[in-house]
């Protein structure tokens, strides 16, 4: 195939639809949304700082949005994402995946993580952040990022200096509290449509 | 400055769509972190084959009420590369339109011999095939009229290639009146699934689905 070509010879590619009411809950067992240990019942774990996410899904109307799945994918404490190419790399922690999911039943989640580092070598180093992906009856896939705030980064960050000043803030976790053993805790929250609406990413035009 | 993509529609009827679809177009990615929005999910997951044959809970019982019908497709890229080793989940009502699932209220009715859940892996050429039961249409929304027509859902998950998806009926008199169908227009025939005839009488017959992951995202391959 020779590259003029390509665009004409290919597949044109499947709708995304929505995901409907009934994904099987039993098809969740497996997931986990403790980053930091991938492994149950091995000393090992994710090297960084532990951190703790919670965070609501709501709808237009600010009612929690039931049913959503809800996939992160984020770097690790040295800013690499781990995906095959990276495998081998000395920045990878062997302990950490960086992927978790989840189907919140009643649009609350809890994710238990370490924050994301910064990969200074990178041209352009991104700020520490969290991918979230939705999928929810009603629609198709929507993702956005999220990002702490006031993390020094933020300023720099090209996916959010991409984005209008007044929209940046909601994308923001807020370290409002600590767990009785200080890790501390970040809220977030997420709205699917109307006043306050979350900005979401075209992942597909981009 | 902020350059945007898509507008998502509001699926027209439909309820949920009303109150979950983001009203502000969708921001475009800047290249430099595009890569960020491509998870690499781990695969942790196997499947049984008898995973695979939706049409009785275990081998050896019963058969489900209803038509079996034999689903086969192939997973690619839009370059036509297969999808290796990828975990396809999918799930349809009974033949009476029911889910076994906890939230399905509907009142219909339940078949004691059909979960309605089903799981495989693609093969090396990225193939994948499995039994079930022809599902029947459903009032989605009881108080508007609203029908969903015969489908069944899929989605692909393991390495980068995520996508949910549904796979319908030609000729369903409620294919036309379907939110996320009129959204899809022209495209829908892309969800159909194609009728083959099966010989013998083990199945009423079968339906090729190829699934085609889009998207200008990067794609993971790894030899596996
Ligand atoms: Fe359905």
């Amino acid at each position: 195939m020779t590259h003029s070509n390509k665009k004409i010879n290919r597949l044109t590619a499947t709708n995304e639809d929505t995901l409907g009411p009934y994904y099987p809950i039993s098809l969740c067992d497996n997931d986990n949304m403790d980053m930091t240990k991938i492994r149950s019942g091995v000393v090992n774990e994710a090297t960084g700082e532990k951190i703790i996410i919670k965070g609501c899904v709501k709808d237009k109307n600010g009612n929690h949005a039931h049913g959503c799945l809800l996939e992160f994918w984020q770097p690790n404490a040295n800013g690499i994402y781990r995906i095959p190419e990276t495998e081998a790399d000395d920045k990878i922690d062997p302990w950490f995946t960086g992927y978790a999911r989840h189907r919140t039943s009643d649009g609350n989640f809890k994710l238990i993580t370490i924050k994301p580092g910064v990969d200074d070598e990178q041209k352009t180093p991104r700020a520490p952040c969290i991918t979230l992906t939705i999928f929810s009856d009603g629609i198709t896939r929507v993702v956005t990022q999220l990002f702490f705030d006031g993390d020094p980064h933020n300023d720099t960050d090209p996916l959010l200096q991409s984005i209008p000043k007044e929209l940046r803030e909601r994308l923001m976790l807020k370290a409002l509290t600590r767990a009785d053993d200080g890790t501390v805790i970040y809220n977030i929250e997420i709205k699917m449509a109307g006043e306050n609406e979350t900005p979401f990413f075209d992942d597909i035009l981009s | 400055m902020s350059k945007y993509g898509r507008t998502l529609q509001i699926g027209p009827t439909d309820l949920t769509s009303e109150k979950r679809t983001p009203r502000q177009p969708l921001h475009l990615i800047p290249e430099e972190a595009r890569a960020s929005f491509v998870p690499f999910a781990p695969y942790n997951f196997n499947a049984l084959p008898s995973e695979a044959d939706m049409t009785r809970l275990a081998p050896g019982r019963p058969r489900a009420d209803g038509e079996p019908i034999k689903i086969t497709g192939r997973v690619t890229d839009q370059y036509g590369r297969p999808i290796r080793k990828s975990m396809i989940e999918v799930w349809n009502a009974n033949k009476y339109g029911r889910y076994t699932h906890i939230e399905d209220f509907s009142g219909l009715r339940l078949d004691p011999n059909f979960l309605g859940i089903g799981r495989m892996i693609t093969d090396d050429d990225g193939n994948y095939e499995f039994w079930t039961i022809r599902p029947g249409e459903y009032l989605a929304f009881p108080d508007i009229s609203r029908w969903r027509p015969k489908h069944i859902h899929f989605s692909i998950r393991g390495g980068a290639s995520r996508l949910i998806t549904q796979m319908y009926f030609k000729d369903d008199p409620h294919n036309d009146t379907d939110p996320m169908r009129i959204l899809m227009g022209d495209n829908f025939d892309a969800n159909i699934g194609k009728e083959y005839e099966i010989e013998g009488d083990e199945f009423d017959c079968g339906y090729q689905f190829d699934i085609v992951i889009g998207g200008k995202n990067p794609t993971f391959f790894e030899d596996i």
